[in-house]
């Protein structure tokens, strides 16, 4: 006896096609809930606060401008923050659907972005033409090869890959300080050297509508990797093998799949992203290098692509929403005056609810199967009324 | 040679203590990244109590480091919840819960280490200044050649470490409730049909997990910090968790892997300052203890056996 499908929020939540669109819907509600009661706690007032991060991002107009800047060129800065964040978040979602988790993105985007700084960065007289993809290479080669890496431990050793990333997350920020420290610093602001304009991955003051604006590269990147992580998981066979690795070892093995090959092709996979994310990152964004400072985002890229339920284009919408609060962070600390760690403080709280994930969903079944119940107990009790009148 | 084995003994401690709660989480079922966050959440509410505290007692006093210890102890447990509730309740993916537990724990305590500062003194830095604990010397043995160098100024919480390592291996290993801990970990169904409760036992032991890695963390934010900030999130959380693994869920074996730790990373530095290498040379130093870490996994991880049930979430149905 099929029942009607169930209506409202549980009816969302044991759909099949939304169940998982609704948590992240959920997650986001219950974090804007969470940070108006913590902006309230401080005096401040919630609604004001969030529309400063709009403004901050340049998504709303600001009260006003400085010399030569204006709403685009905030936005321009919002997109170019956004590019690393998902590329990162892509190289969480690769390992995640073999079932992998890489850690050590934060690592990865350090080991890429140094190599790309050094090699490409540093040199002189180098053609916009050949430095620019060059640094993409060398990102998708160093960031690949690390993957790879720690594939292989996982495979040949069998060291689980948690460890390992977080182990050489450590080896390569000590290591990249170290020599940023002795060779490449900056000895007015204690990091590296800003790199060469040729090799930077944004077009710096290009003037649009009279304001001079920062042009990212790396979300043109960061959009036709989505589309490359999305074509390899939906179209090809390597996909689903991949797919199946991350469902289960043992049937993968019973179907022919080399699991051994798709552990190290799939870490590969993610590292190179992962490194893309950091020439993006550090070639593009920051420009310059913060000795033994692992990136934050590296972190952050995990609460992505958990919000965006590891879809690719999930990755997308919660990447705007994460990086709302960190890109608008500054402009709302200045107007409003809290502190600009609680953009941080936020995403940690998003992250907590996205969490819950799978207990929404066994609330959502259990309100269904108890509305259920009452229907059929509803009708048992009409059939026995029914029978004593007759 | 003796400030080696000093400020290895220093070191090694706090990462032992923050290992064995690792131990008593994973030992349980309960895979524990959130190590690190714990460390630091506890280490900060620790902190906070002594800022508070320490304006009420003399300078020179001691007692702020024994009163942080206990809230660290507390705070860490009480953070831990949090892990416990999304992995055992809730049925989250155990390491996703422990990355967010940490974020979340860095956001936490940056944020609120400002808030505190500005509502205690008006400045807005995210440090609690603690100081270095005092240190003192044991008569006798600190004088044998060689060793001696184990018991020469020592931080009185070495001595509460040992303590709580002591009493926590006899918990686990020689009474009623490890034993249905460590069976938790391997099969709990088995543990569930002697009629124990998997869910309570899991939530205690992520809980002592908690409270024993914020003693960890106070200890370092008292003894190489010298303060509570940001900073407290060095990996040594993470370090821990490397040591419980090449020390194989067995804590004896782990005491030895801190210890070896701790000398390695002590001796490094005496080399460089021996050596008289710039400052610089310190970060090939620190990054020793995981070199070796990734190297001897490579060794001997093909005969590490972690608890077979670590990282599922517990189903009565399920056979």
């Amino acid at each position: 006896m099929k029942e009607k499908k169930a209506k409202g929020l549980a009816g969302l939540l044991t759909s099949e096609r939304w169940a998982d669109a609704t948590v992240s819907v959920l997650a986001i509600i219950l974090m804007l809930i969470a940070a108006s009661g913590i902006l309230l706690l401080l005096g401040k007032n919630p609604a004001a606060a969030f529309y400063s991060f709009l403004q901050g991002c340049g998504l709303a107009p600001k009260a006003n401008y400085g010399g030569g800047s204006g709403m685009l060129s905030d936005l321009f800065n919002y997109l170019n923050i956004l590019a690393p964040m998902l590329l990162a978040s892509l190289s969480f979602i690769v390992a995640f659907k073999t079932g992998l988790f890489n850690i050590g993105i934060s690592g990865q985007m350090l080991a890429s972005g140094f190599l790309a700084t050094i090699c490409v960065g540093y040199a002189k007289n180098l053609s916009p033409w050949i430095a620019k993809p060059l640094v993409i290479l060398i990102g998708i080669a160093a960031g690949g090869l690390c993957g790879a890496f720690i594939g292989f431990l996982k495979y040949r050793f069998n060291i689980h890959e948690v460890v390992s990333t977080i182990m050489l997350n450590y080896i390569i920020s000590y290591l990249t300080g170290f020599f940023i420290n002795t060779k490449y610093v900056d000895m007015l602001t204690r990091s590296s050297r800003i790199c060469s304009a040729n090799a930077r991955l944004t077009w710096t003051k290009v003037p649009i509508k009279g304001v001079s604006c920062n042009i990212p590269l790396g979300i043109a990147v960061a959009l036709a990797a989505v589309f490359v992580v999305r074509f390899i998981f939906d179209k090809t066979a390597f996909g689903l093998e991949l797919k199946i690795v991350g469902a289960s070892r043992s049937c993968a093995r019973y179907a022919g799949v080399n699991v051994r090959r798709g552990i190290v092709m799939s870490m590969a996979l993610s590292g190179a992203f992962a490194g893309l994310a950091g020439v993006v990152y550090y070639l593009g964004y920051t420009n310059t290098m913060v000795p033994k400072t692992l990136p934050g985002m590296g972190y952050d890229s995990i609460a992505v692509a958990l919000l965006g339920n590891s879809s690719p284009v999930g990755a997308i919408f919660a990447s705007i929403i994460v990086t709302i609060f960190q890109s608008g962070a500054n402009y709302m600390s200045s107007t409003i005056g809290v502190a600009k760690e609680i953009a941080s403080l936020i995403t940690g709280i998003l992250l907590l609810f996205a969490a819950c994930g799978e207990y929404m969903k066994a609330l959502g079944r259990r309100a269904v199967e108890r509305k259920e119940d009452r229907i059929l107990a509803e009708r048992a009790a009409a059939r026995t009324k029914g029978g004593e009148e007759r | 040679m003796t400030k080696v084995f000093t400020d290895g003994l220093s070191f090694a401690l706090p990462l032992l203590i923050m290992a064995i709660g690792a131990i008593y989480s994973e030992k349980s079922g309960v895979t524990n990244l959130a190590i690190e966050g714990f460390q630091g959440f506890g280490a900060f509410i620790g902190a906070l109590a002594a800022i508070l505290i320490m304006p009420r007692l003399s300078s020179s006093s001691q007692l702020p480091i024994y009163i942080a210890i206990l809230f660290a102890a507390v705070g860490g447990g009480i953070y831990a919840c949090l892990h416990a509730l999304l992995s055992i309740n809730f049925k989250a993916n155990q390491v996703i819960s422990g990355v967010v537990v940490n974020i979340l724990a860095v956001a936490l305590t940056t944020f609120f280490t400002s808030a505190a500062n500005t509502a205690i003194n008006g400045t807005a830095s995210n440090k609690f200044i603690l100081g270095v604990s005092s240190r003192y010397s044991i008569p006798f043995l600190s004088k044998i050649p060689w060793i001696g160098g184990l018991f020469q100024r020592m931080y009185p919480f070495e001595w509460i470490i040992c303590v709580l390592a002591f009493i926590f291996w006899y918990l686990m290993y020689r009474t009623r409730y490890g034993m249905r801990l460590r069976a938790c970990g391997e099969n709990p169904q088995a543990l569930d049909a002697a009629g124990g409760d998997v869910v309570k036992t899991r939530w205690i032991a992520v809980v002592i997990s908690g409270a024993l890695s914020g003693v960890g963390g106070i200890c370092f934010a008292y003894s190489i910090m010298a303060n509570f900030s940001p900073s407290i999130y060095m990996g040594y959380g993470y370090l821990a968790i490397a040591a419980m693994i090449f020390g194989n869920w067995d804590i004896p074996s782990t005491a030895l892997v801190c210890l070896f730790f701790g000398l390695a990373k002590a001796g490094g530095q005496q080399l460089c300052l021996a050596m008289k290498l710039s400052g610089n040379y310190t970060d090939l130093f620190n990054m020793l203890p995981y070199v070796l870490t990734m190297l001897l996994l490579i060794f001997f991880s093909k005969r590490n056996h972690p608890p077979k049930a670590c990282g599922q979430p517990w189903d009565q149905g399920r056979r």
